[in-house]
C-alpha cells in the first residue's frame, strides 16, 4: 500500500478509535501540523494504479427505459399487445403477489451500430453514432420500487438509511486535483427524493460533501456557486475588508503560537479568496468557441440548458474536480423521465440530453480527456416490458436496466450482462448497483472493501458488505 | 472417478467440463469425497433416484451453489447443499428443502428468481428454466440425495458472550471512588480538581494557569446560555472581588430562561428532533415544535433526568393529576415519533420494522449510548447484544403504534388531542356542541334548497358527485401558500403559489379510481384579475397525457367553479393523475379542487346549480348567513390542541419474531419482550398482555442500578462543558468505543448525579465551578510533550462556537436578537401542504427555535457544522473548512447584521473612534482590543472612510470593520 497519507489518517483512527468529532477536529488540527500531506482534499494516490482520475455522472432522474433505448429485445415485438403475468415489483412490495400487465414494444427503432454492432435504438440518435465509444451494461439491478428510496440507493448505497454519497466517498478517498475549486460538484440537483442528501457527506468530514450549483428548475445560464461573490462592495472595498480580516487573524494567532486548529481557520480564509477569485472563472462557458458550444446544442433551444451543464462539467472535469454530477431532472416526486403514461414522452427528454451528452464524449475523446475520465450515464431505475394496466406508459422497474460507462478504462463498443426475452429481470451476469459503485471505484485505484470510515463503533463502505469489481468491463 | 454419460443433460455436461477444467478453488477432491460418500448410502434410497442426483442434480448444485453454500468454501446464510442433513436441515432462514413439495421448497423458491420471499438464487445469473425444471423434479422426487454430510453447529457469529460482556467496564455497575488525596490541595477547588490533578501528579504535569476573568465569563456565558455577556454583566463580573463570585455568577446563568434554550439544544440533537420527515418525500412535522418546548422547559425547571427519560419513552402511560401535565407527557413521547421514516415505503411491513429499528438505534444511542441497530441482522458483532435481545426490545415497540396506519400508500405519524385545562376544556365542549349544530343546520338547509354549488365562500366536499381530491389531499412540490382570500372555493381553502420560484412548484392530484372508465375532468380554482392566464395542467390518463393550458382570470364556466378539462380514460387504481405547474406563468397560480365526474352520469350529475327560485332564494340566503356564522365561529373558537405521539397497539399487544437475517417476511421464532441481558440488574418485569411494556423499559433505563445510563449522560454533559468526554466516543460507550480516561471520575460524577436527584443542573454547576473548568486555554510545552492529545485535561481546550452560537452572537451584537421563548416558528405550517421546499427562513429568533427541516436547513447551519438531523448526535463535529469564510465573507445575512451591529455602534455617544472601536470588540469578543488591533482598526478606518462626514461612506467603513470582528478567529472560539 503506498497511500501514506490515507494509511496515516487510517491509522490515527484506530489507534484513538474516536468518534466523527475527533477526526474532523483530528483532520483540521493535522492540516496544520503537516500541511502537505493532511490537508483531507490534498489529493493521493488510491489503493492501486488508477485508470481514471475523475467521474462525471450524468443522472437521468425518474428512469429512462432501457428496453426503449439499449437493451434490445425482439420478442417485445412479437408479444405486443398480449396480457401476461409479470411480477411487478410495485405489486410485489405491496402485495406479495405479482400482477398481469400488456406487453409493450419498443416506440423507437433499434438498429446496430458502429464497428461493434452495438443495438441503440433511435431515441438517441446522437448517442447512437457514439456506440463504439462506451461499454452497456445491460444486467443492472437495484433497490427501491419508488423513486426517493432508488435515488437514495443509487447515489448513498442505501435506501434508508444516513450515509455518505459516492461523491463524497471518492473525494475522500482521492481528495481533489484542484485545491481552488470543490472537490465534488452536483450541478442543478433536484431537492426531490433526498435532495441534498444525495450529495451528502453523512458522517464523513464536511469537506466531503457535494457543492450544489444550481438546482433543478433554475436555467443553467444563472446558475451559480453559492457565497463566492460579494454584490454589495467593489472589488477594492471588498479587498480592505479582506486585508483587515487577515490582519486581526494574524495577531490573534500571535496571541496562540502553534495552535494549528487556529491556522486552519486563517487558511481557510485564504482559500475562500483563491475560491472567490477562481471558480466563477472555471464555470464560465462564454470562454469556449463558438463551435465548441454548438458541439454540445448550447444555443439550441431544446439543447442549450443540458449542453451548458455538460460544457461546464468538461471545464471542471478538466479544472481537477473529481467527482462531477450532472442533472437531468425537476423537482416533482414523479420526475423527469417518470413516463407512467405517454411514453412517447420520452423523446422530449432525450432531444434535451443527446446531443449534449453525445458533444460531451466528442470534446473529451478529443481533448485526451476520456482516457482518465469516467463518463457514466444513468438512472435510478429501468422501466417495466408493459404498460402499465391498459395505459400507454412504463412503470419503475428495480430490477433490470441499463447503464453506459465511457472512458476511464472501460471496454468500448461492448455489451455485458443480459436482461430476460422481456427485458424485465437480469438474468446474466448480473451487475447490482453495488457492484457498479465497486467497479467504478476500483477504475478510479479504490478498494471498495478498504474505502473504509470508522463511524459508531465500525467501519463504513459505500457498498455496505456488498460489491464485486465486474473486471470484464475493464478494457 | 465415476464415469458420466456425456449424452444427458446440459448441467452434466458442465459438470464434465468441471471435472476436466475445474475452476479455481473447486477441486475435483472434493467432489470425488462426496461422491464415495454418497456411495456408502446405497441402500437407502432408490438407486434410480440416487443415479438421477448424482447425474444431474449435483453437477448443478456444485457449480452453481457450492461457492456459496458448502464445507468446502463458504456456508452463506448458515446453508449447506453438500448433502441431504445440509438442505433438510437448512439455514438461518429454515430447510431449503422440503422433499415431496415444490412450492413449500425455498430452495425452489429462490432458483426462481421471483425476489418473492428469497433473494433471488444463484445471485450472479439465474439458471436456465430447464435447469430450474431439474431441481423442481429433484424435489418432487423427494429431493433424493446422500447424507454423509455432518452440518457442523452454527458457528458463533457474535463478539462478546454476555458473560464476558458482564465484566467490560460500562456493563460494570459505578463503582464508589474515593476522592484521591493530592499534594497540592490548595489548588483544588472541588472533587473533580482532586480526580484530575491526581493524574497529573502522576506524570508530573502542572495545570495551566487560571483563566483571566473576562475569558472565563465569555465561557460560561455562552455554555450556559449560549449567549455572549453582556458588556455589562462582563464589566461587573471583572469587578466582582467577592470569593463566591463565579458561584453567584453561574447560579445567575442556570436560572435564566436562556439555560434551557441553549441546554434543551444538546438534548434535541440527541433526540435526532427535526420538523420534517426528510428522505424521498419530506413531510412536514407541524407539532414537532412542542416537544422542543417540551425539552427546552426540562431543562429549565430542572426535571429530573429520570423522570425525563420516562416521559419520553411512555409518557401517554404515566399517571397524571392535572390536564397541564397530560399534556407535557403526551408531548414528551414525540421522542419515539419524530425519526427520519420513510413514509412512502410501498412495503409497508418493512417499514413498520424500520420504524422500530430507528426507535431502538435512538433510544440505545441517547440513553444507553450502544448501537443495537446492529442487532437487527445478525448477533452484535462487538457488542454482547445477541439479536434475541433486539427482538425482545422490537417486541415493546412492536405493541405501540408509531404510524397512524401502516397501509396507507403514504403513511402518517400519531397525532393524539391534548388535553384542555378545566376551564378551556369545557369551552371547547361548548364550541364543538355549537359548532356540530351549526353544521346540522347547514346540511338540512342545503338539502332542502339544491344550492349545494351555490358561489357561497366555502362549500364542503361532500356535497360534489364522483370523485373529488382537495388541495390537502394533493401532492405538492415548493411552497404554496395556503389561503382563503378569495370566497368560493372547497374544504378549508385553496392555494397559491404567491406568484414565486416560477417552475419549481407543482400541484398533484392522484385521484383514487375505484372502476376504470372514462371520466370527465374539473379544475376548480378560485378566477381573479391578478391570475396566470397559461397555467399548464396536465392530465395523466390511461392513454397517454394531455397539457391544457388554463386561463384562471376568467371565471370557470362550470357554476362558477369548475372548468372541464376534458373527458380521459383512468384504469381503476392507474397511475393517472392531474399536474398544475407554475412554469412560465404570468401571474398568480391557484389550485382548489379536482372533480372526475364518470362521463356516462354527467347528467345525472349537474353541478352547475338550477336557478332557484323566490323561496329558494330565501332559503339561500338563511343559508349563507348559517356558513358566515360557522366560518365565524371556527374562527373565534377554541382549537383542538394535537401533539405527535404514539399509541398502544391494542390487540397486537405482544411479544415478536425474531426476523431472520433481519428480513421482514423472513420470521424466526418468537422471543420474550425485555431488555438487554448484559446490561440486567435485576429480575426482568412480567409484561402485561395489554401494554406494551414501554412503561418498564423507562423503568429500566432509568434506574439507579443501570450501568449505563447515568454515566451516558454525565459523560455528554462533560463534554458539552469541558469540549471531549471523559470517554471520547459519547455515543458510543461498548466496546468498540473509547476507554474512560478518567474512569474513578466518571463513576464518582454518575453517582452523585443519582444521589442529586439526577439534577442536571446540580451536574453543570458542579463542573464549571471546579477549578479545571476556568483553566487556560494555553498549555505548557511539557503539556504538549507528554499529553499531546490534552487527555489529561491540564489545560482547558479551545472550542469553537456551534452554528447556533455563532448565528445568535450575530444578532445579539447587531440588537436584532428576538428574545421570544417558545412556540411555533414554521411560517405557514398548520397549511396541509406546507412544505420545506423553498421555505424562506426570515426569523431572527433564537437559532433552536429556527425551522430545523431535514432536506433544507438554514445555510448558517449547514455550513458550521449542525448536527446531522437524522441520527441521535451526542457531539457536534467541528469542521474548518472555505465555506465557512465564504459565507462570512458575502452571505447577505452576515453584511445585514453587520450593518445593524454598525449603525447601533455609531449611535452610541462615545468619545472618539479609539473608544467606539474598543466597545465593538467588547460586544463582539469579550474584550478589549490589543494595542496592535486598534492599529489595525485605526487604518483600515482611515482608508476605508470610517472618518469621513458623509454618513453612508462612514456606515460603509463600520459594516466592514464589524464584519472583520464576525470573520475573526477570536469571534469564534472560547477562550
Amino acid at each position: 500500500m503506498h497511500s501514506a497519507p490515507f494509511l496515516s489518517r487510517r491509522q490515527a483512527l484506530q489507534q484513538l478509535a474516536c468518534g466523527f468529532g475527533y477526526l474532523a477536529f483530528a483532520g483540521v488540527a493535522a492540516q496544520a501540523a503537516a500541511r502537505a500531506n493532511a490537508n483531507p482534499l490534498a489529493p493521493r494516490p488510491g489503493h492501486f494504479p488508477a485508470r481514471a482520475k475523475r467521474v462525471i455522472f450524468l443522472f437521468m432522474g425518474g428512469g429512462v427505459s432501457h428496453l426503449d433505448s439499449f437493451d434490445y429485445k425482439p420478442a417485445l415485438y412479437t408479444h405486443d399487445g398480449k396480457m401476461m403475468d409479470f411480477l411487478d415489483q410495485r405489486a410485489i412490495a405491496k402485495t406479495g403477489a405479482g400482477a398481469s400487465g400488456r406487453v409493450m414494444k419498443p416506440l423507437w427503432d433499434f438498429k446496430q451500430r458502429g464497428q461493434s454492432g452495438r443495438w441503440v435504438s433511435e431515441l438517441f440518435p446522437h448517442l447512437a453514432k457514439h456506440a463504439d465509444d462506451y461499454c452497456v451494461v445491460r444486467s443492472m439491478h437495484t433497490e427501491g420500487v419508488a423513486h426517493g428510496p432508488a435515488t437514495l440507493f443509487l447515489h448513498t448505497g442505501t435506501t434508508n438509511f444516513i450515509r455518505p454519497s459516492m461523491g463524497a466517498w471518492v473525494t475522500y478517498g482521492l481528495g481533489t486535483g484542484n485545491e481552488n475549486l470543490p472537490a465534488f460538484v452536483s450541478l442543478s440537483p433536484t431537492l426531490a427524493n433526498g435532495g441534498p442528501r444525495n450529495y451528502g457527506n453523512a458522517f464523513l468530514p464536511s469537506v466531503h460533501q457535494g457543492t450544489a450549483i444550481g438546482r433543478a428548475g433554475q436555467k443553467a445560464a444563472e446558475a451559480g456557486m453559492r457565497n463566492v461573490r460579494n454584490l454589495q462592495r467593489t472589488a477594492e472595498q471588498q479587498q480592505r475588508y479582506f486585508d483587515l480580516v487577515r490582519g486581526l487573524n494574524t495577531e490573534q494567532l500571535r496571541a496562540k503560537p502553534g495552535d494549528q486548529e487556529l491556522e486552519a481557520v486563517a487558511d481557510s480564509f485564504e482559500l475562500a479568496w483563491r475560491l472567490q477569485n477562481h471558480a466563477p472563472d472555471a464555470m464560465d462557458i462564454s470562454k469556449e468557441s463558438k463551435a465548441t458550444q454548438a458541439l454540445y446544442g448550447i444555443g439550441e433551444e431544446h439543447t442549450d440548458d443540458y449542453g451548458r451543464q455538460c460544457l461546464m462539467a468538461r471545464r471542471l472535469a478538466e479544472a481537477g474536480v473529481r467527482f462531477i454530477q450532472v442533472n437531468y431532472s425537476d423537482n416533482s416526486n414523479n420526475p423527469a423521465w417518470d413516463q407512467h403514461s405517454n411514453m412517447p414522452k420520452h423523446k422530449d427528454h432525450a432531444v434535451r440530453v443527446d446531443k449534449p451528452v453525445a458533444g460531451l464524449l466528442a470534446d473529451l475523446k478529443a481533448r485526451g480527456l476520456l482516457d482518465d475520465t469516467i463518463v457514466w450515464f444513468g438512472s435510478e431505475f429501468g422501466r417495466t416490458p408493459y404498460a402499465e394496466k391498459n395505459g400507454t406508459g412504463r412503470d419503475h422497474n428495480p430490477t433490470g436496466f441499463s447503464v453506459l460507462l465511457a472512458g476511464g478504462g472501460f471496454k468500448r463498443g461492448f455489451a455485458y450482462g443480459e436482461t430476460d426475452e422481456f427485458g424485465h429481470f437480469a438474468v446474466a451476469n448480473k451487475v447490482h448497483m453495488h457492484d457498479l459503485h465497486a467497479t467504478i471505484l476500483h477504475q478510479l485505484g479504490l478498494d471498495h472493501e478498504r474505502l473504509t470510515y470508522r463511524h459508531d463503533g465500525r467501519d463504513y463502505r459505500l457498498t455496505d458488505v456488498h460489491g464485486h469489481v465486474v473486471r470484464e468491463l475493464f478494457a | 472417478m465415476p464415469t458420466l454419460n456425456p449424452t444427458v443433460v446440459p448441467a452434466a455436461l458442465r459438470f464434465l467440463r468441471l471435472l476436466l477444467c475445474p475452476r479455481p478453488g473447486l477441486t475435483p477432491r472434493f467432489i470425488t469425497f462426496a461422491l464415495l460418500a454418497g456411495g456408502a448410502r446405497l441402500g437407502a434410497v432408490e438407486a434410480a433416484d440416487l443415479e438421477f442426483f448424482e447425474k444431474k442434480i449435483r453437477p448443478l448444485l456444485a457449480e452453481r451453489c457450492y461457492e456459496c453454500h458448502s464445507a468446502e468454501y463458504k456456508t452463506k446464510a448458515g446453508l449447506r447443499l453438500d448433502g441431504t442433513e445440509g438442505w433438510i436441515k437448512g439455514g438461518e432462514s429454515g430447510p431449503a428443502v422440503v422433499p415431496g413439495n415444490v412450492d413449500q421448497s425455498a430452495l425452489i423458491k429462490a432458483v426462481r428468481y421471483t425476489g418473492l420471499e428469497f433473494e433471488p438464487m444463484p445471485p450472479k445469473s439465474a439458471l436456465s428454466r430447464e435447469e430450474v425444471a431439474l431441481l423442481e423434479e429433484w424435489v418432487k422426487r423427494g429431493a433424493p440425495g446422500p447424507a454423509g454430510v455432518a452440518v457442523a453447529d452454527k458457528p458463533r457469529t457474535g463478539g462478546m458472550t454476555i458473560a464476558e460482556g458482564r465484566k467490560f467496564w460500562s456493563f460494570v455497575p459505578p463503582a464508589a471512588p474515593v476522592v484521591p488525596a493530592v499534594h497540592d490541595a490548595a489548588w483544588a477547588r472541588t472533587p473533580i480538581d482532586r480526580f484530575l490533578a491526581a493524574k497529573w501528579e502522576e506524570k508530573s504535569l502542572r495545570p495551566a494557569a487560571d483563566a483571566d476573568r473576562p475569558a472565563l465569563f465569555r465561557r460560561l456565558a455562552f455554555d450556559l446560555t449560549g449567549l455572549p455577556p453582556t458588556p455589562e454583566a462582563l464589566a461587573a463580573f471583572v469587578a466582582d472581588a467577592r470569593p463566591d463570585a463565579r458561584e453567584r455568577a453561574i447560579d445567575a446563568l442556570l436560572a435564566s430562561p436562556q439555560f434551557g434554550e441553549r441546554w434543551g439544544r444538546h438534548w434535541l440533537d440527541v433526540a435526532r428532533f427535526a420538523e420534517s420527515s426528510g428522505g424521498g418525500r419530506t413531510l412536514l412535522f407541524k407539532d414537532a415544535w412542542r416537544y422542543r418546548d417540551y425539552v427546552i422547559d426540562a431543562f429549565n425547571r430542572d426535571l429530573p433526568f429520570d423522570r425525563f427519560i420516562r416521559e419520553q419513552l411512555a409518557g401517554d402511560l404515566l399517571p397524571y393529576t392535572t390536564p397541564a401535565e397530560r399534556r407535557r407527557q403526551v408531548i414528551a413521547t414525540a421522542f419515539l415519533a419524530l425519526g427520519p421514516t420513510n413514509y412512502e415505503e410501498q412495503n409497508k411491513g418493512a417499514l413498520r420494522m424500520d420504524v422500530i429499528d430507528e426507535q431502538i438505534d435512538t433510544l440505545g444511542k441517547a440513553f444507553l449510548g450502544l448501537t443495537l441497530g446492529c442487532a437487527r441482522c445478525h448477533d452484535h458483532k462487538f457488542d454482547p447484544v445477541p439479536t434475541q435481545d433486539y427482538y425482545a426490545l422490537a417486541g415493546i415497540l412492536r405493541s405501540t403504534h408509531t404510524l397512524h396506519n401502516y397501509t396507507d400508500n403514504v403513511a402518517k405519524w400519531v397525532d393524539a388531542a391534548l388535553p384542555l385545562d378545566g376551564a378551556a376544556a369545557q369551552e371547547l365542549a361548548a364550541h364543538e356542541a355549537k359548532v356540530a349544530d351549526l353544521e346540522r343546520r347547514i346540511a338540512k338547509l342545503r338539502a332542502s334548497t339544491k344550492a349545494a354549488a351555490a358561489p357561497a365562500k366555502s362549500t364542503s366536499l361532500k356535497e360534489l358527485p364522483g370523485i373529488v381530491v382537495d388541495d390537502p389531499q394533493a401532492k405538492v412540490v415548493g411552497r404554496w401558500k395556503s389561503s382563503q382570500t378569495t370566497p368560493g372555493y372547497f374544504g378549508e381553502g385553496y392555494l397559491s403559489d404567491d406568484n414565486a420560484d416560477k417552475g419549481a412548484k407543482t400541484v398533484t392530484f392522484t385521484p383514487a379510481i375505484a372502476q376504470a372508465g372514462r371520466y370527465e375532468v374539473r379544475l376548480a380554482f378560485p378566477a381573479l384579475a391578478n391570475r396566470a392566464t397559461n397555467v399548464p395542467v396536465t392530465v395523466f390518463h390511461a392513454d397517454g397525457e394531455q397539457v391544457i393550458t388554463v386561463n384562471q382570470r376568467e371565471v370557470p364556466p362550470i357554476g362558477g367553479r369548475f372548468l372541464s378539462l376534458g373527458v380521459f380514460r383512468f384504469e381503476k387504481d392507474g397511475q393517472g393523475y392531474v399536474l398544475v405547474s407554475n412554469e412560465g406563468t404570468d401571474g398568480f397560480v391557484v389550485v382548489d379542487a379536482l372533480q372526475l365526474l364518470p362521463a356516462d352520469e354527467r347528467k345525472d350529475a349537474a353541478a352547475a346549480p338550477a336557478p332557484a327560485d323566490r323561496k329558494d332564494r330565501q332559503l339561500l340566503a338563511e343559508l349563507r348567513k348559517l356558513e358566515a356564522d360557522l366560518k365565524k365561529l371556527n374562527a373565534a373558537g377554541p382549537q383542538r390542541l394535537q401533539a405527535m405521539s404514539v399509541r398502544e397497539a391494542v390487540g397486537e399487544i405482544g411479544d415478536t419474531e425474531i426476523r431472520i437475517r433481519g428480513v421482514t417476511r423472513n420470521l424466526g421464532p418468537k422471543v420474550p419482550r425485555g431488555f438487554l441481558q448484559v446490561a440486567a440488574y435485576g429480575p426482568t418485569p412480567a409484561f402485561s398482555s395489554t401494554e406494551s411494556g414501554r412503561r418498564e423499559l423507562a423503568d429500566w433505563i432509568a434506574h439507579p442500578a443501570n450501568p449505563l445510563t447515568a454515566r451516558v449522560l454525565v459523560n455528554r454533559v462533560w463534554a458539552w462543558l469541558m469540549g471531549a468526554g471523559l470517554v471520547r466516543s459519547v455515543d458510543n460507550l461498548g466496546t468498540t468505543g473509547d476507554r474512560p480516561t478518567h474512569p474513578e471520575l466518571l463513576d464518582h460524577l454518575a453517582r452523585q448525579f443519582v444521589a442529586d436527584g439526577w439534577s442536571i443542573k446540580q451536574l453543570v454547576r458542579e463542573i464549571v465551578r471546579s477549578r479545571a473548568y476556568g483553566l487556560a486555554t494555553a498549555g505548557s510545552p511539557e503539556a504538549a510533550r507528554l499529553d499531546p492529545d490534552n487527555l489529561l485535561l491540564s489545560h482547558a481546550p479551545r472550542r469553537r462556537l456551534e452554528a447556533e452560537q455563532i448565528r445568535d452572537a450575530i444578532l445579539w451584537v447587531s440588537g436584532r436578537l428576538d428574545g421570544t421563548v417558545g412556540g411555533p416558528n414554521i411560517t405557514g405550517a398548520g397549511a396541509a401542504n406546507a412544505s420545506e421546499y423553498g421555505y424562506v427562513f426570515t426569523d431572527t429568533r433564537r437559532s433552536v427555535y429556527t425551522p430545523a427541516f431535514r432536506n433544507r436547513r438554514l445555510e448558517l447551519f449547514e455550513v458550521f457544522d449542525f448536527a446531522d438531523i437524522n441520527a441521535p448526535v451526542g457531539q457536534r463535529a467541528i469542521s474548518t473548512v472555505a465555506p465557512q469564510a465564504l459565507f462570512l465573507m458575502n452571505h447577505p445575512f452576515v453584511m445585514e447584521q453587520a450593518r445593524f451591529a454598525a449603525e447601533r455602534l455609531l449611535a452610541v455617544p462615545l468619545a472618539d473612534d479609539a473608544a467606539r472601536v474598543a466597545h465593538a470588540y467588547r460586544a463582539s469578543l469579550g474584550r478589549p482590543p490589543s494595542g496592535a488591533e486598534l492599529a489595525l482598526a485605526t487604518t483600515f478606518l482611515q482608508t476605508a472612510g470610517g472618518t469621513d462626514a458623509a454618513v453612508g461612506v462612514r456606515l460603509e467603513a463600520w459594516t466592514a470593520l464589524q464584519q472583520a470582528l464576525f470573520s475573526c478567529v477570536d469571534f469564534r472560539y472560547l477562550n
